[in-house]
This record gives C-alpha cells, sequence and structure tokens, in this order.
C-alpha cells in the first residue's frame, strides 16, 4: 500500500484509537487498583503496567512481526493502539522527577534505570516465549 | 462591616477536589456562598497527599491518583454568622468532614 493510501485508511485511525482507548482506561484502572493495594514511595502502579506492557509487547511482535500470525489491522490494535496508551513514557519521567524533587534520588534512579533494563528483560522474556512456544 | 475580635468559630470542610455540587466544583460553590452570606472570609488549601473515609490514597506524587487531590476550606467568623453557612454546608457536602472549633481571633483588618 502506498503511503498516501495508508494515511486515507481511516479504518487504521478507527482501529488504533479504539485500543489506544481501551489501553489508557485498562492502564488506569490497573495502576490505581495496584495503588490502592500496595501504596509505598515507589511508582509500583506505573512500573508494573509498563513492565506488562513490555512483555506483551515482545509477544505481539513475535506473532505479528515475525510469524506473520496476526493481522496487521489487530498488531495495529494491540500494539500501537491498546499497548501504546496502557504503557507510559511520559508518567514514568513525571513520577521520577517528583522523586528527584522530593531528595528521594536512591528510588528515583530505581524507578528510572529499573523501568529501562526490566524493561528490556520484559520485551526479550515475551519474545522468546513465544519464539519457544511456536517451535 | 461589623466583624469578628475575640472570641470566634473556625469551619473546617475536608472534602475532594472533584467533589461538584450540581456540576461546579464543591470549594468554589462553598466560597461563593460564604461571600454571599457576608462571612468575614474563606480559604481554600489543596492537599499534596492524604486519604478520606474510603481509605484511598490520593497524592500529586502519583498521576494517576492526582485526580481528586485533598481540599481544605477555612472559614472564620462569629458563631452567629456562621449558622446559616452551616445549614448550607449541610446540604452540600454529601462526601467529607466538617469541623467546627472555638477559638480567639488576635487580629482582623478588614478592607474600609
Amino acid at each position: 500500500m502506498q503511503e498516501a493510501d495508508l494515511l486515507l485508511n481511516y479504518s487504521v485511525y478507527l482501529v488504533i484509537g479504539l485500543g489506544g482507548a481501551l489501553g489508557a482506561i485498562t492502564r488506569y484502572v490497573l495502576s490505581t487498583w495496584i495503588y490502592q493495594k500496595y501504596f509505598y514511595t515507589f511508582p509500583w502502579g506505573t512500573f508494573v503496567v509498563n513492565m506488562l506492557g513490555c512483555f506483551v509487547l515482545g509477544i505481539v511482535y513475535v506473532l505479528g512481526v515475525e510469524n506473520l500470525v496476526t493481522s496487521p489491522n489487530t498488531r495495529l490494535f494491540i500494539s500501537v493502539g491498546f499497548l501504546g496508551a496502557f504503557t507510559t513514557f511520559s508518567t514514568l519521567s513525571l513520577e521520577t522527577l517528583n522523586l528527584i524533587k522530593s531528595g528521594e534520588i536512591i528510588v528515583a534512579v530505581l524507578n528510572g534505570l529499573g523501568s529501562m533494563i526490566v524493561g528490556l528483560i520484559a520485551v526479550w522474556l515475551g519474545m522468546s516465549l513465544t519464539q519457544l512456544l511456536l517451535k | 462591616m461589623v466583624k469578628i475580635s475575640g472570641q470566634a468559630r473556625r469551619i473546617r470542610i475536608y472534602i475532594g477536589e472533584a467533589s461538584k455540587y450540581k456540576g461546579v466544583s464543591l470549594y468554589h460553590t462553598i466560597v461563593l456562598k460564604a461571600k454571599e452570606l457576608g462571612l468575614a472570609g474563606a480559604t481554600v488549601f489543596r492537599g499534596i497527599e492524604g486519604f478520606g473515609a474510603n481509605t484511598r490514597i490520593k497524592t500529586s506524587r502519583i498521576l494517576d491518583l492526582s485526580n481528586d487531590l485533598p481540599i481544605v476550606i477555612e472559614v472564620i467568623d462569629s458563631a452567629e454568622y456562621l449558622q446559616d453557612f452551616l445549614l448550607f454546608l449541610d446540604e452540600v457536602v454529601n462526601e467529607g468532614l466538617i469541623t467546627i472549633e472555638d477559638l480567639e481571633v488576635m487580629k482582623y483588618s478588614p478592607k474600609k
């Protein structure tokens, strides 16, 4: 499909938009539930949704891009729409900055670096497990 | 303007930032009513963290928990001026806490 055709393919926007709406709501519900259960200085809610999103993205990537098991629209719905809204880099950055401002430097470093490192591991884990299951 | 000196009464109203009355922010509605009744003054404070009767923590540190931060409204005036205001609060505050304390005012200097 030509780039111009892709931009005029409104069903793509609909699919991404629906996924995004669902992802954002799911993130809010899940993270606030986590905070009500386990409220600590460390922003566990954001951390868990981000890591879960990384893990699922690893699965979706292997299924959709490497093995073409899922349709393009399903891929867009889950990865760009749902997971795009489910995970959040901006909230992670804001909450890390809040921790720095309140003098909790160690927790801030753990949050920032931890999210990046555990995120990489989560994506790798999702991809590896899926590749293993598909063999 | 005949106003407080010596003995006075303070009303504190603890509500959430998201609380509304007829579609308008409840804290704003309360301040407008205090003004309408000619009370000596009203001050609204927004807390950065806290929880209420439903035990759900609200905090400005966590984005997802910052949509209903604690609000405290303080009104200080002579007891007799506060009667109608208290009746109004009873009607509009459906979820929250209202405290009443007697105190002594050292100085109150309204603009003339």
